[in-house]
């Protein structure tokens, strides 16, 4: 099963030398052939009676990440729309993408896409499927891109992708919480150990992230937001990924958690009420567009929240409607993206506003366009798929019994919001198609003289109408093999179910036909109520709400990392050592750090304190001198002091090297110093003094604070002892210092003579190479 | 003594801060020279003072000072060396070319 | 064969002060060079397979056993390091001369180059904490050397401040060792552990770690010590950005990681808990930076603080999974921190500025650029299935198992905040008109500068994709890290 998975990914790499040859022969003839025979493959699951199959290929097995392939009805659902849609775009997508266009991109795109998809539906793995995930996004990133020297374009691309990425990621915080819990990365076994996480006292946020991550891939209000505007994508890949597969990928992966989380009052809150709001939300926005395509990606919102709200309601008959839905509003939706590809073609606009009566010169497609389009509304006629799961959806409405005061609450809310999200959709339909076909045409307005599309164009929508009318008519020769599959694998028990036209005379019937009379009268008079966008959403609008995000997020970025990083040594200094006097001083108090033992001090004699005390007055010198010779000269009397104490302490090899080191730096201070300005008074304002001191008493307070500690809390003999019986015999040196540094850190010295080394090149270029400037 | 020698070289890190914290650059490279007879200090008291003879073998001495301290210093004044004169050369040279040895001035926006 | 452990300093070392007495023959430097660090790179293969087989090497330099001499310790993680030094060092010296200007080269650049990746062996292999100062030293002055070579006017303005703040850290550091010192007497690596041990970490010993934590941390770039570094990673050459991103911050990270799982770790739950909130805000910040420029490789600099953030979370969790994460992370930055610098070196020298207001549409003349970027920024931001990836799994799974969920969710909100700031880059700067930058009629090709990179980036991606070859032996250099017995045995021999 691993071959059909790869197969897009193998055939990508061979794309771009393809491509080279496109002008005689089409890159998407042999890409149309890919999903083909991945469709095939697939479809001879079906001899001989179906039953899930699992497939493990190793790939990192020591972090239990592995190719584990679970092929059961609801992954062989969407694994046939991705291949039977996918060679049916593919196939259209010859037509549509003229060979000056950039080819070799687009289908590389196109296959990884595929490729992605597929191993995101079969993956059992949890790690494989976000790995899946996040490249779906990522394709669908670079497809809506693909025409990127329009703004639109990579407005719409980044919009999709952070928002996708997004929900990816906390997508992945709930697969890894799932795994930390339950100890595997099978969603098999996930789902048979789902007490362990549904008990787990982190079982709410497990569900939040793991919702967003479905919310934001299925476009769920408020995440809607970027499908839209991944409308700039080429339209073959709207009909492809924006619609019938890639934002149904948080479909499944509900539908693929469901057995676990239906059990969750939450659940079924949260996912009805963001379903069938946005059902809501999405049909009402639709008919506000003037986009062909707009109005067809806020349908596809509405339609995702239908679907997503059956999967909340999590009844038997939902569910099963929920998958029936998701294969109809492949087809349909197809069918439509194809079309309005179509007429963007042959009229060169999309703007519904200029378009209008073209069913006399596009009579294909709009016959094409007019089966779409009532089945997308769900008129009732026997031979429109859309009217039979749109009916389950009504029926499925009206079964809800909440538990608990809010369950019950959305429960009968509900089929009211059902009624009116279905109003709104019927509305939209007509809109769209009236719009298009029916009317005055106006020729004038249109960039070009519209006629009918090539055949070619036409085969793929054909075939996709031609689906919507079979299984409107033969609804059990998709049930029984597929439907009845997919739902007893998400409901968990067996859901299969019959699907008839004819339910009599009931509630759903009823809801169907309000929903076409008052969809009609509102379709009718959309001038006259059109008015209500401009007070619902009217200004506050999500996309200016995101636009806002990411603007600020960006600005703010600024203004906060130009605030602090402003150069400023002295503020750098001032933070880091802030930091360090404050959470050393904290951990003093909270490990009880601080010890002073006085009883094995060295005594204290006059000549030490004369010279500490020359050397402190000394070093507060060099503070409140304003003149730049002095302060050098006070500074070499703390080295000096330094060098005396050296000697004091018994050191004379340090105050040897102590005293002439102090005096060559004495002079290359004043040599250096001779060139540049004065001292002058330091300038510094009042606050800044304060905080100075502050700065620099604490980290001197701190300094002798450990000092004193770390000399009180001599537990241990130093390693020194060794040194001085093994100086003569093993070093033979008397002194046992250069010994030592010599010998025994023998590897010190050779990297601090190396250190003086660079000190000295990194000199010589500094004073050798000359800058621009100066020349 | 110990404890002298620990405000002594508190002491000198303060100084050195606050002159590190300071606009003009000698008065930065003099913060800098303070710290490093700060450090060295510390690490000579840590040993014990005046615990024993100087660290050359004598005859009939038994008792030396921890040469160990000794020796790490040493290491580290010659580091401080090289790095003292690399930052005085540097010093010259950034405020040759930028105009100015207010550090305040050095801030910078321009990484061209 | 234990005198093998010290060829990775000796080795480049050598090289350093040979190359030094030819650095105004650009032609044999270049060659010398080359060679020296692909020899260099077999070397540390050679020995990070063999520690892998038999066991850490110690070295007691001079013969002086340990504690009293220096020892090198090439243990398996410190092997892991130098090796993936190597690897970043082949990488740059190969692209150095299309990317240095001559008077670059002349001016000891190879030779700096060379010291600085002794001196990072160095502080990879030491296990002597006095010596670990040393090579700080050593990488440090290296890298002063490198970051002023040039002169120019930001450059100069910036190393100044670069060095303040390092000679700064560096005092503290030696004062820091003395006070260890002080209280047991010791400045070798594993018998401090023991020492620390033997008293439980008790009294003043926290404060002086979290003090040696601090001089550790200025180095890695944690919050709040990282002011330093976005600028001057941003002023010098793209070879010597790309070093220092790959190289310098990461030995402050192996610094905390190693003594704070083989010394300090008795008070986990002040020290390490401590740890998760810095590397929290590290990562916040560090994506803020990186989300508040317009120039690409100040962005690019800034994407380095974040990484610091995701190491330092593993450190903090303190547990197995989160210490193997760390070091996956730590060997996947160091490569793709590399790979970025030097792409966006790539991208500034093709586009003529750095400035991404003024660039678009390069992907239509350079697309091999703008793929790399494009696969690089996923590598960065850790999509599956590359390397970065297998680093943040494993922190996450090793925070979530200690239930530090604030942690996971900032660093899951991180990843999208570096993704953005890439982003930003190639849609700003790849996409968009092919006429809209005033390129020159002759486009200078980029071969030389890309196929290095091109090499690394394979190698990124091999982390990731081919972690099944990787994983198992950072998952045991964990296991092995999370128990300090047997570092303290193998040097001390008891």
């Amino acid at each position: 099963m691993i071959l059909p998975v790869l197969l897009p990914f193998i055939i990508a790499i061979f794309i771009p030398f393809l491509s080279k040859w496109k002008e005689k022969f089409h890159t998407g003839i042999v890409v149309t052939i890919v999903p083909l025979i991945i469709f095939i493959y697939f479809a001879s699951f079906f001899a001989g009676g179906f039953s899930a199959v699992t497939k493990t290929y190793n790939w990192v097995p020591s972090l239990n990440m592995n190719l584990v392939f679970h092929l059961d009805g609801l992954s062989l659902l969407f694994v046939l729309l991705i291949s039977g849609i996918g060679t049916l775009v593919a196939l259209y997508s010859i037509y549509y993408l003229h060979t000056t266009e950039n080819l070799g991109n687009f289908y590389v795109y196109f296959l990884i896409f595929m490729g992605s998809m597929l191993g995101l539906v079969l993956s059992d793995n949890v790690y494989a499927l976000y790995s899946f995930w996040e490249f779906t996004s990522l394709s669908s990133f670079l497809l809506i891109g693909f025409w990127n020297h329009k703004h639109a374009s990579r407005y719409g691309a980044l919009k999709s992708m952070l928002i996708t990425v997004f929900g990816g990621l906390s997508l992945l915080g709930a697969l890894v919480f799932m795994h930390s819990i339950t100890g595997t990365t099978s969603i098999q076994q996930m789902l048979a150990d789902s007490e362990a996480i549904l008990n787990s006292e982190f079982f709410p946020l497990i569900l939040i992230l793991l919702l967003l991550g479905a919310f934001t891939k299925s476009a769920q209000f408020p995440f809607h937001i970027w499908l839209p505007d991944a409308m700039e994508a080429p339209t073959p890949v709207s009909a492809y990924l924006h619609s019938a597969t890639m934002v149904k990928a948080g479909l499944f992966l509900v539908a693929r958690f469901s057995p676990m989380l239906s059990s969750s009052e939450w659940f079924f809150i949260i996912v009805s009420s963001f379903g069938i709001l946005t059902l809501c939300w999405g049909s009402y926005m639709a008919v506000r567009q003037t986009d062909l395509k707009g109005i067809l990606a806020f349908s596809t919102i509405s339609q995702l929240g239908m679907i997503m709200a059956m999967l909340g309601f999590g009844t038997k008959v939902a569910v099963f409607a929920a998958m029936f839905h998701i294969l109809n509003h492949a087809t349909f939706k197809g069918s439509l993206f194809m079309v309005a590809g179509i007429v963007d073609h042959e009229t060169g606009t999309r703007d519904i506003r200029k378009l209008g009566g073209l069913m006399n010169y596009l009579p294909m497609t709009a016959t094409l366009a007019m089966f779409g389009v009532f089945s997308m509304a769900g008129f009732p006629l026997p031979f429109l798929n859309g009217f039979y799961s749109k009916e389950m959806f009504f029926l499925s409405s009206l079964d809800l019994s909440g538990q608990g005061d809010f369950a019950s609450i959305v429960a009968s809310l509900v089929p009211y919001l059902a009624v009116f999200g279905s109003i709104f959709t019927f509305v939209y339909s007509m809109y769209f198609f009236f719009g298009t076909f029916r009317g005055r045409a106006n020729l004038g307005k249109l960039p070009k003289k519209p006629h009918e599309a090539p055949v070619g164009m036409l085969i793929s929508p054909a075939i996709l109408v031609l689906l919507v009318v079979i299984i409107g008519l033969f609804p059990s020769f998709i049930n029984e093999p597929f439907i009845s599959h997919a739902a007893t694998a998400v409901y968990g028990a067996d859901a299969s179910k019959d699907i008839y036209f004819w339910h009599g005379f009931n509630l759903p019937l009823i809801m169907s036909l309000t929903v076409v009379a008052f969809g009609t009268i509102l379709a009718l008079t959309i001038p006259r109520w059109s008015s209500v966008y401009s007070y619902v959403p009217g200004v506050l609008s999500l996309n200016k709400a995101y636009d806002f995000t990411v603007d600020k997020s960006v600005s703010f970025s600024s203004k906060l990392t130009r605030g602090y990083m402003n150069g400023s040594l002295a503020l750098y200094m001032k933070l880091i050592l802030g930091a360090i006097i404050l959470v050393s001083f904290a951990f003093f108090f909270l490990t009880d750090g601080f010890a002073i033992d006085t009883s094995q001090l060295a005594s204290v004699t006059t000549i030490e304190l004369i010279v500490a005390v020359t050397m402190a007055i000394a070093a507060l010198g060099t503070i409140f001198t304003n003149n730049r010779i002095a302060a050098i000269l006070i500074l070499g009397v703390v080295g000096y002091g330094l060098s005396m104490l050296f000697i004091i302490y018994r050191a004379p090899d340090l105050a040897l090297t102590q005293l002439i080191i102090e005096t060559v730096t004495v002079a290359l201070f004043l040599l250096v110093f001779y060139h540049l300005p004065s001292l002058n008074s330091r300038g510094e304002s009042k606050p800044a003094k304060i905080s100075n001191w502050i700065i620099s008493i604490g980290f001197g307070l701190l300094v002798t604070t450990v000092a004193i500690s770390s000399h009180s809390s001599k537990w241990f003999d130093s390693i020194s002892s060794y040194f001085v019986e093994n100086s003569y015999k093993l070093g033979g040196g008397d002194n046992i210092v250069n010994v030592i540094l010599v010998d025994m850190r023998g590897l010190d010295t050779i990297f601090e003579i190396t250190v003086l080394g660079l000190a000295a090149m990194a000199i010589y270029s500094l004073i050798k190479i000359k800058n621009k400037k100066e020349e | 003594m110990e404890i002298v020698m620990s405000v002594l070289a508190g002491l000198l890190f303060m100084t050195g801060v606050y002159n590190l914290l300071q606009k003009q650059l000698l008065r930065i490279v003099i913060g800098t020279a303070l710290i490093s007879h700060g450090a060295h200090l510390t690490i000579l008291t840590m040993g014990k003072l005046k615990d024993g003879a100087a660290p050359i073998l004598t005859d009939g001495v038994e008792n030396y000072t921890d040469p160990l301290p000794q020796a790490l210093i040493l290491t580290s004044i010659v580091i401080s060396f090289g790095v003292t004169s690399l930052l005085l050369v540097l010093a010259y040279r950034a405020s040759k070319i930028n105009h100015t040895d207010n550090m305040e001035k050095l801030r910078g926006n321009d990484y061209e | 064969m234990s005198n093998l452990a010290i060829l990775p300093i000796l080795l480049p070392f050598l090289a350093g002060v040979l190359v030094a007495f030819f650095h105004k023959n650009l032609i044999a430097s270049r060659i010398f060079s080359i060679i020296a660090t692909v020899i260099h790179l077999a070397l540390t293969i050679f020995i990070f397979m063999s520690v892998q087989e038999s066991g850490t090497y110690v070295l007691e330099v001079g013969g002086w056993e340990a504690p009293f001499g220096i020892v090198i310790v090439a243990d398996p993680l410190s092997a892991l390091l130098t090796m993936t030094t190597a690897v970043v060092a082949t990488a740059a010296v190969i692209y150095a001369p299309k990317s240095l200007s001559r008077i670059q080269e002349e001016f000891y650049f190879y030779s700096f180059f060379f010291l600085l990746i002794a001196g990072v062996n160095g502080a990879f292999l030491t296990g002597d904490l006095f010596n670990l100062f040393v090579f700080f030293e050593v990488l440090l002055m290296a890298s002063y050397g490198l970051i002023v070579l040039g002169n120019g006017k930001a450059q100069l303005r910036e190393s100044l401040k670069y060095i303040l703040i390092n000679l700064f850290s560096s005092m503290l550091f030696v004062t820091t060792i003395s006070f260890l010192y002080s209280v047991i007497g010791t400045v070798n690596m594993a018998q401090a552990a023991e020492r620390v041990g033997e008293v439980e970490q008790q009294g003043v010993l926290t404060v002086i770690g979290i003090l040696l934590f601090f001089v550790f941390a200025t180095k890695a770039a944690v919050f709040p010590l990282y002011y330093w570094l976005p600028s001057s990673y941003t002023v010098p050459n793209a070879v010597v950005s790309a070093l220092f991103g790959a190289l310098l911050t990461k030995v402050g990270v192996y610094s905390i990681l190693r003594t704070f799982t083989l010394i300090f770790n008795y008070e986990v739950d002040l020290t390490h808990t401590l740890f998760i909130y810095l590397a929290m805000f590290t990562m916040i910040f560090g994506v803020i930076g990186a989300l508040s420029t317009n120039n690409v490789k100040l962005i690019i600099a800034y994407n380095v603080i974040p990484a610091v953030g995701f190491m330092l979370m593993g450190i903090g969790i303190f547990t197995e999974t989160s210490i193997a994460g760390s070091i996956y992370y730590l060997v996947h930055d160091m490569i793709i921190k590399a790979v970025l610098f030097l792409l966006i070196g790539a991208v500034t020298y093709a586009a003529g500025t750095s400035d991404l207001k003024k660039m678009g549409g390069l992907i239509h003349h350079y697309p091999v650029l703008g793929w790399m970027f494009f696969l690089s920024t996923l590598v960065l931001a850790g999509i599956p299935p590359f390397s970065g990836f297998i680093g943040k799994l494993l922190l996450l799974q090793g925070g979530l198992n200690q239930e530090e969920i604030l942690i996971v969710i900032v660093a899951l909100i991180s990843s999208l905040g570096i993704l953005f700031s890439m982003i930003r880059i190639f849609i700003g700067g790849f996409w968009g008109e092919a006429d809209i930058m005033d390129l020159p009629k002759q486009k200078p090709s980029l071969a030389a500068m890309t196929w290095p990179v091109g090499i690394l980036l394979s190698l990124s991606i091999l982390l990731g994709v081919g972690a099944e070859m990787f994983y198992p032996a950072v998952s045991s250099i964990a296991e092995y890290v999370m128990d300090p017995e047997l570092y303290i045995e193998s040097v001390l021999k008891e």
